[in-house]
């Protein structure tokens, strides 16, 4: 098989759920060599597709072409038979077996004598399937546990190499937002290797929110909304601004996605937030301000202790040093109960494992911390003040839902994501701690969010945000603390501030 | 904005899956009462029968009930048989001693509550798995049974009279017919439990605060709940709970043995497992839990009644919990089975509109 | 239409099944224990005398669970079958036969204890075969001696002959009770036996200085054995001897083990008894005599190689 031939077609790709139909109709070609980019809002159907080739749902509908030939995906090994590969946000490393033994995963590990393992070729293979993506800085022999999210990927894709007998056929890669959760060297790396892959004459499915990264590496793009595959353009027939408005059906102001709106607003004077020489685990010596009113950013490389100093705030890591004033009151050491209680709100970074009630309804996921003040007699619930209240905050944040009784695991990415939002601020807090507010969110719904975090300011609450997404900080913050080993260790003004300078400092070059 | 997305789309075709999957453990429930009462016309569905079974399967229901709450956190308490059968022998022995009702009842409930208390902080505070720690405890509340019983029976004249006579005890509601209505004093004790907990799980903070914990303990966690707290007082409950049993075992038998409460464990858990079948998200609820009940109670009974081999009967419980979880757990896309089975039900072209 | 024939049938093959018609009197045998040997042997034979007689026979056994023995002698009550044996002891099962009583059902003791709610209780006499046990080890042992006794006071039947022989030791000025124990029954009384055995045997390691073991039952004599043979003490001259001559313990004994004696309880004949009985009270006899005693008779290996 050489590249540029089409290797795989799906046409007329149906599912419904419970009667919700999330896909209609879908169609879509795969050409060897080429990376194809898959975008729409969160709900617009993209996951279902990819289950359907995976074969993880059961389609309604669907036929598939590979070569030309009829093929059958709803078995779960059928696809891995057929040489997809699929490359999820949530990487199935096992953390405590080393990287060749990660990346012999899927097959059986080489031995001697049929039962003892074969290191030394194992390590060799190991190695060679590493090259063959160009990555030469991961050792074969460490811990899967002690890789970053970028390398764990690498190891991922790298393990599709690795089949006893090297594979003639071209693979079929599906990435899943694979950068999410990847720092700017990481995604460069990554890049790397997707160009690599397509010289070999794979085809790639690549599923992402940054429009940027499709014009880097992508050659086609198709659009999903509600269910429906909109358009399918060349890279090179297409703008940002028209694929903003096929996601989201409206015309959109062409910089919305990156904040411009939000510009700041006039310096607020009272001091709400100071922090003087906090120490836990792993945060050392942390001293700051943050004003009443003021959007304060966290910048750093991943392991410099950004999560963390949110986690030392909230009571979630324990204080072994240093002291936290909320409106110049020394506050008592915290757990997260009575930091809610204080008027505090915490929107965790992983949405699902630490923020959310998957299997529980919209409102009680709002309501859960402040179950007190809804209560009667602080023992009772009392739905009618909860409900209201709930209604009133999802339409504040913009929540698309069919009822305050649906289940949160039903909901897109953004949704669920308003729904933190909804909680965080149900009780007016004082200060808002945010840890990457807008992963893994559409485009639609990133708009809503940075809206809502200006708005809030704007009310006079005190936001400390982390991100990943530099530009994000730097078009909503007013002041950006770049975080270095453990600790704030300078403070930027945005105003001005280009992505370039910010991500010098976060590695303090020179 | 609109909050809510239009509802047409929304609308839900009936599928018998779907179906099976939410209610099929209550189906299975209706059709062995019918098979029985098939069966045995003259006596199974009779007034006498069924106060019989509420009496039969009060003590497993107010262990099980209890310990759906422990399993809404997501742990269980495997010391629950033991701690009746412990609170069984000291409410004797407090008897022997001349000890009153008062006295017994009190002392009792206190040793359900501490030994409770002691696998609360055990799971909660010490963070030793639930199935080691209560493993651990059961040895130990079966070890001081034991030997603060020496071993024996405690029966006979030293158990007042009115504690025994209140397991046997009835109150009368009137007459249907031919039969006097009358309702078990361990029935009432049991529905007395029963709602108790309906409302704590249903109604109150604390409830909603064990699901979210079961739910999702780190987000619990993060969102304000004081979970060490929480997961402390769901094992005392259950204490509280085994003990209530262990006295009403005791007083239905008026003999306290050793190890008499030994079989509830098993069968609580049991019970509590179909009950979570019939939710949605299959998380334990104490409806679900009851029913559970009657169907380990309706077997038993029922199969008696037809003359079934007792061992034939513990064979056909164990089958009738595995085919209800297998039923619930049908959306599970890994399971050969249940892709047959779906396949099974299938809509044909005829039946889809 | 499919999925509603699938209902059907399985509705059909659900509800089909065992109905029968109930014509012969029927009689319900209930006890716990029926992984007890004896108990088996009881109800096997009386199983064999009822089929005799014309009758269906109801075996219920709850696996050591007195509650759940209760709760289906109510349900056996309710079923108003002709009559019901019990092997338990009658006094821990009161509300049964309560039950039974007002369903006007007769409810016979086989091997279990008297009560006043019984029609009568057929059993051997628990004192007169401990004491022959017992007299056995005085006897063979010239009344001097050490001896062990396995011992099991939760069941009153067995308690009595743990009674009776540590009477008929005491008496004997120069026999000393070495330890009384208790075996434990999580792995069965043989296995508990066995081990608790095995740690006298370890506290007393001199030959010589345990002349006797006396079991309340056979299992943990063949324990004590087990163990005995184990530590390489079978030459030593240790007596043992059981009560209820099981297969295992006759074997034992005829292979002319440490294991010398024990008495064989007569359970065919105590089922054929109460099978008896329950045709007399049937057919309107009287019965006034509380229990009925089936002899028992000492097993040794002479007794087994004729």
């Amino acid at each position: 098989m050489s590249a540029n031939t089409l290797l795989f077609e799906l046409r007329q790709a149906s599912k419904s759920y419970a009667g919700v139909r999330a896909l209609i109709d879908a169609r879509l070609d795969l050409v060897g060599g080429e990376a194809h980019g898959l975008i729409g809002e969160n709900g617009a159907g993209k996951s279902t597709l990819i289950k359907l080739l995976a074969g993880l749902e059961q389609p309604d509908q669907m036929t598939t072409r590979l070569n030309g030939q009829d093929v059958d995906l709803s078995d779960g090994s059928a696809a891995y038979r057929l040489g997809f590969r699929f490359i999820h946000q949530e990487l199935n490393i096992a953390p405590a077996l080393s990287v060749a033994e990660n990346l012999f995963i899927n097959n059986p590990l080489p031995s001697l004598a049929g039962f003892l393992v074969d290191w030394a070729t194992l390590r060799r293979r190991a190695i060679e399937a590493l090259e063959r993506l160009g990555v030469k800085h991961i050792d074969p022999q460490r811990r899967a546990a002690s890789l970053s999210a970028g390398d764990a990927m690498l190891v991922k894709i790298a393990s599709a190499f690795i089949g006893d007998d090297a594979r003639d056929e071209p693979l079929i890669m599906v990435m899943d937002e694979p950068t999410a959760a990847l720092n700017s060297a990481e995604t460069s790396l990554l890049f790397d290797v997707i160009d690599r892959l397509r010289a070999r004459g794979c085809a790639l499915l690549y599923v992402t929110h940054r429009l940027d990264e499709l014009f880097r590496i992508a050659q086609r793009v198709t659009v999903l909304r509600d269910g429906r595959v909109i358009n399918c353009h060349a890279i090179t027939d297409t703008n940002t601004s028209e694929l903003i408005r096929e996601m989201t059906g409206r015309a959109t102001p062409a910089k919305a996605d990156r904040g411009a709106d939000f510009g700041a607003e006039p310096q607020p004077a009272n001091t709400r937030l100071r922090v003087t020489d906090l120490r836990t685990d792993s945060i050392s010596g942390a001293s700051f301000e943050v004003k009443a009113g003021e959007i304060a950013g966290l910048a750093g490389l991943v392991g410099s202790g950004r999560s963390e100093l949110l986690y030392a705030l909230f009571g979630i890591d324990p204080l072994l040093e240093g002291f936290i004033e909320l409106d110049g009151r020394a506050l008592p050491p915290l757990t997260p109960a009575r930091a809610w209680a204080l008027g505090m709100a915490y929107v965790p970074e992983e949405r699902r494992s630490q923020g959310l009630f998957l299997g529980d309804h919209v409102s009680r996921n709002i309501a859960m911390p402040h179950l007190d003040q809804l209560s009667r007699l602080k023992t009772f619930i009392v739905d009618s003040r909860a409900n209201p209240l709930s209604r009133q905050l999802g339409e504040a944040v913009r929540l698309k839902i069919n009822s305050l009784r649906q289940r949160v695991r039903q909901l897109s990415g953004g949704n669920q994501q308003k729904i933190l939002f909804a909680r965080a601020i149900l009780a007016q807090p004082r200060l808002i701690l945010l840890d990457e507010p807008t992963r893994g969110v559409d485009v639609g719904a990133k708009y809503d969010i940075y809206r809502l975090i200006r708005q809030l300011a704007d009310d006079g609450a005190s936001i400390l945000m982390v991100s990943s997404e530099l530009d994000e900080l730097i078009a909503l913050c007013d002041r950006i603390l770049v975080m270095r080993g453990g600790r704030p260790a300078e403070e930027l003004p945005a105003a001005g501030l280009t992505e370039s300078q910010l991500l010098e400092r976060c590695y303090d070059f020179a | 904005m609109k909050l809510f997305a239009s509802a047409a789309e929304t609308r839900a075709r009936f599928s018998l899956t779907a179906f099976l999957r939410r209610y099929g453990t209550l189906v299975g429930f209706i059709l062995i009462v019918l098979f029985f009462w098939i069966q045995r016309p003259q006596t199974f569905m009779t007034i006498p029968n069924w106060v019989n079974i509420s009496r039969q399967m009060s003590i497993l229901g107010v262990v099980a009930f209890a310990m759906t709450i422990v399993m809404v956190t997501g742990d269980f308490d495997l010391s629950v048989g033991a701690m009746a059968s412990l609170v069984g022998i000291v409410a004797g022995t407090t008897f022997q001693s001349g000890g009153s009702v008062a006295s017994a009842v009190t002392l009792g409930l206190l040793v359900g509550a501490v030994g409770g208390l002691l696998n609360g902080v055990l799971v909660a505070a010490v963070g030793i798995s639930a199935f080691v720690a209560t493993l651990g405890t059961l040895t130990v509340f079966r070890g001081l049974a034991l030997y603060i019983s020496g071993g024996a029976s405690i029966y006979g004249r030293t158990i007042p009279a009115e504690f025994s006579s209140f397991g046997r005890g009835t109150i009368a509601l009137g007459r249907i017919g031919e039969t006097d209505l009358v309702l078990p004093n361990l029935t009432i004790l049991a529905f007395i439990t029963l709602v108790l907990v309906f409302i704590v799980l249903n109604f109150t903070i604390v409830g909603r605060r064990l699901y979210a914990i079961g739910g999702n303990m780190e987000a619990a966690r993060f969102g304000g709940i004081r979970i060490r707290r929480l997961r402390l007082l769901s094992f005392v409950i259950s204490g509280l709970g085994a003990a209530v049993a262990g006295l009403m075992l005791f007083s239905r038998l008026s003999t306290a043995h050793p190890t008499q409460g030994e079989g509830l464990m098993l069968q609580a858990i049991a019970a509590v497992f179909l009950g979570m079948t019939l939710s949605e998200e299959s998380q334990p609820n104490v409806i679900g839990t009851l029913i559970g009940v009657l169907i380990l109670g309706v077997l038993a009974n029922g199969l008696t009644q037809m003359q079934i081999d007792t061992y034939i009967q513990q064979i056909s419980t164990g089958v009738i919990i595995i085919l209800a979880v297998t039923l619930s757990s049908l959306s599970q896309q890994q399971g050969h089975f249940g892709r047959w089975l779906r396949r099974l039900f299938r809509q044909s072209p005829a039946d889809s509109s | 239409m499919r999925k509603l024939g699938i209902l059907l049938i399985l509705l059909l093959v659900s509800t089909a099944g065992i109905g029968l018609a109930q014509d012969a009197p029927t009689v319900a045998v209930m006890t716990p224990f029926l992984a007890q040997p004896g108990t088996q042997i009881m109800v096997e034979n009386f199983e064999a005398s009822a089929k005799a007689k014309g009758w269906d026979v109801n075996v219920i056994d709850t696996n050591e669970d007195i509650a759940a023995l209760v709760s289906r002698m109510e349900d056996v009550a309710l079923q108003a079958v002709d009559a019901i044996v019990i092997n338990v002891d009658p006094t821990q099962i009161e509300p049964g036969l309560h039950a039974a009583a007002d369903a006007g059902i007769p409810v016979f003791g086989l091997d279990s204890g008297a009560h006043p709610l019984l029609v009568t209780n057929v059993t051997s006499n628990g004192y007169t075969m401990a004491a022959e046990t017992a007299t056995y080890v005085v006897d063979r042992l010239n009344a001097a001696g050490e001896v062990i006794m396995f011992i099991f006071e939760p069941y009153p039947p067995v308690q009595k002959r743990g009674a009776i022989a540590r009477a008929i030791f005491e008496n004997t000025p120069d026999i000393n009770i070495l330890d009384a124990i208790t075996p434990s029954f999580d792995n069965g009384p043989l296995e508990g036996a066995r081990n608790a055995m095995e740690a006298v045997l370890l506290a007393h390691p001199e030959a010589g200085s345990i002349s006797a073991v006396w079991a309340a039952w056979d299992d943990p004599a063949l324990g004590a054995l087990q163990a005995i043979e184990d530590a390489g003490r079978a030459d030593e001259g240790i007596v043992i001897v059981g009560i209820d001559a099981t297969e295992q313990a006759r074997d034992a004994i005829a292979r002319g083990s440490n294991f010398e004696a024990t008495v064989a309880q007569d359970f065919a004949g105590m089922a054929q008894k109460v099978a008896d009985l329950v045709e007399a009270h049937l057919g309107g006899a009287m019965i006034s005599q509380v229990n009925h005693y089936v002899a028992a008779n000492l097993v040794t290996q002479a007794d087994l190689s004729g």
